[in-house]
């Protein structure tokens, strides 16, 4: 093969692969999950497990697998077995925490996504923020509590893992765990649980736009008082300004709604992909990287009314938010990697096309086929949780829910018949609205 | 030119390394009931039945026993033992192992928890109706209980990298059921070293 015509092959191969600007958006993982999403998008998540079911899901995504599962079979309203594929999925991270040189080495030789997959840090929260809401949802508070105390160890070893992450600390699952502590009557652990709500909010929100709940900041006003800190109430009061601080509900007798809408769907990692051409030698250089997109969200904040009372959500978590700065945190590291590989690949391809110039195109092509991006996430999470929380009477109530879009225009009405409500109790309500 | 061998290399051993991982099919090896094997470090049932054994063996060596002496065996219920733990334990296995444990020492009595209570008190109102006037069993003879044993399970856990510490410490109370007395107070503690690996094929 002459000069002439080997360059006139790889060029015609790259403008092939690389299109005319040298960007092309290669299909991944997220694109196989685009007709799962339509399913959850029409609210038929019992038709979206069929079709994860009948997908091909390779060992190193078999997390993935089980958190998408687990959240479908949420959503069909199976708890137990909901919960049972969080169990296996907490197993399967801590077994993942153990390094793999082979693992390692095929990242560095083909591309990221030939690892486990371990789950991003708010992921590995979430999972347990979930199970605990399952389990609440059943009324089983004491197993809630224990995924309470696992929500800790998780968060202790993702600090040890990456201490100076803005994001080892996780303000929703604090804030969860607060008012599982306070319902129960352990005043000191719930104290300190809305602490670190209230230190994990202020840290979050100065990245992204994020504010201190109301709710949570009559929380912490409430009990600084019920346990004579004053000093430490004082500040509160001084950074929260003027919040109405009624005596607890649970305290009087009252029971509460605690309602949880989950959002939109989390942002989705596509794939970006730049193959150029060296002129010198003709083989081609490729990177891919992944990036996030946005998913369309109209939702702004609900409404929930029950008997003569009415109460708004607020945002308690903003998954979309997090995933992105989180990734953008990580992407120098991604893109060194992938800068790395595409050298090494460049190398190689190279050395051998003076005595074997087939060989070296072949080994050129075989790797820029094989640059992928790592575009894996939990794509059945929600993009935001907001929550409303209803002080009621013990007995039953009829709960009315109506997501709001912009102007507080009604997009989804749901009703909720005959909510048992106890005295001194929370009862946890959720509603998932993906968005049509 | 070493670069490639070097490549070539890797790229051998990752194809042999994740031969090696793939097509191993389960093993199954039938264990008797009793053998100990620790495997994740987690609360199992080993644990459950050594910790059930102990504490009611303490509790019926206790003097609150010894005073009772010559005035019948006591009737006693088992209550709530909560779970505080890090752990999903299953506590109905610690309840049974527990039950298993005071109704074999044949020194006290056991009766029914609520649970129970209430599928026998069903069964007795059918047979109210349908039993013959010979086998029918009456209303209102229940054993009532004289003791309730309550208790929690606790866990401290430390960890660092692979390495963690697990303790646990589970707490019993036998409580009077005629005056709220606290007549017996039993504690158990286990501590376990847990080492992950820090390699995995």
């Amino acid at each position: 093969m002459g000069a002439g015509t080997r360059r006139g092959l790889v060029f015609a191969l790259a403008g092939l692969l690389a299109g005319p600007t040298g960007l092309t958006g290669c299909a991944g993982h997220s694109r196989s999950f685009a007709p799962i999403e339509r399913c959850l998008a029409t609210q038929r998540p019992a038709d979206a497990l069929v079709l994860l079911d009948a997908q091909k899901h390779a060992g190193r995504d078999r997390l993935l697998y089980l958190l998408n599962r687990a959240m479908l079979l949420r959503l069909t309203g199976d708890l137990a077995g909901s919960n049972a594929h969080f169990e296996q999925a907490k197993e399967l991270i801590d077994a993942l925490s153990a390094l793999s040189v082979s693992e390692q080495a095929a990242s560095f030789l083909v591309n990221d996504a030939t690892r486990s997959y371990e789950g991003e840090p708010h992921e590995q929260v979430l999972l347990h923020m979930y199970a605990a809401l399952n389990y609440l949802e059943e009324g089983r508070r004491d197993e809630a509590r224990v995924e309470a105390l696992q929500v800790d160890l998780r968060l202790r070893r993702l600090a040890e893992r990456a201490p100076e992450s803005p994001f080892r600390a996780d303000p929703f699952a604090r804030y969860l765990t607060g008012l599982l502590y306070e319902e129960r009557g352990e005043w000191s652990d719930a104290l300190i649980a809305y602490r670190k709500a209230f230190e994990a909010y202020r840290a979050h929100g100065e990245r992204y736009p994020l504010a201190v709940p109301p709710a949570l900041q009559a929380d912490l006003l409430r009990l600084t008082a019920r346990m004579g800190l004053s000093d430490e109430r004082e500040g509160y009061r001084q950074a929260f300004g003027d919040v109405p601080t009624e005596g607890s509900p649970l305290e009087e007798g009252l029971g509460e709604v605690v309602f949880l809408l989950h959002s939109g769907l989390a942002p989705v990692k596509r794939e970006e992909s730049l193959v150029l051409p060296d002129p010198a030698s003709g083989l081609l250089v490729s990177v891919s990287l992944p990036r996030y997109e946005r998913r369309t969200r109209h939702a702004q904040r609900a409404r929930v009314a029950a008997g003569d009372r009415t109460a708004y959500t607020e945002l308690a978590h903003d998954i979309e938010a997090i995933a992105l700065a989180n990734h953008e945190a990580l992407l120098p590291g991604i893109t060194a990697r992938a800068l790395a590989r595409a050298v090494a690949k460049f190398a190689a391809a190279k050395s051998v096309q003076k005595r074997n110039e087939a060989a070296s195109v072949l080994l050129n092509l075989a790797a820029v086929l094989t640059e992928r991006a790592d575009t894996r996430s939990w794509l059945t999470l929600p993009a935001q949780i907001q929550v409303a929380r209803v002080a009621l009477e013990a007995g039953r109530h009829d709960v009315t829910l109506e997501v709001l879009g912009a102007s507080d225009r009604v997009l989804c009405r749901q009703e909720f018949p005959g909510v048992r409500v106890e005295g001194g109790r929370r009862t946890y309500l959720s509603y998932h609205w993906p968005e049509p | 030119m070493r670069c490639t061998g070097r490549i070539a290399r890797g790229l051998v051993w990752t194809t042999l390394l994740a031969l090696c991982a793939a097509g191993c099919a389960p093993k199954v090896t039938r264990l008797d009931a009793g053998e100990v094997r620790d495997l994740s470090g987690a609360w199992n049932d080993t644990d459950s039945r050594l910790v059930s054994e102990e504490m009611v063996g303490d509790m019926l060596e206790g003097l609150w026993l010894r005073e009772r002496a010559g005035s019948g065996r006591p009737a006693v219920i088992v209550g709530e033992i909560r779970n505080l733990s890090h752990e999903h334990i299953s506590v109905s296995t610690f309840v049974a192992d527990i039950e298993r444990a005071v109704i074999n020492s044949g020194r006290v009595e056991f009766v029914a928890s609520r649970g129970e209570r209430g599928e026998i008190r069903e069964e007795r109102k059918d047979q109210d109706l349908h039993a013959s006037e010979s086998t029918r069993k009456a209303m209102g003879q229940e054993r009532g209980a004289d003791f309730m044993l309550q208790g929690t399970i606790n866990t401290i856990i430390d960890a660092s990298g692979q390495t963690q510490v697990r303790y646990y410490q589970v707490d019993l109370t036998l409580l009077s059921m005629a005056d709220n007395r606290k007549v017996w107070v039993g504690q158990k503690k286990i501590k376990k070293l847990v080492e992950r690996s820090r390699l995995r094929s």
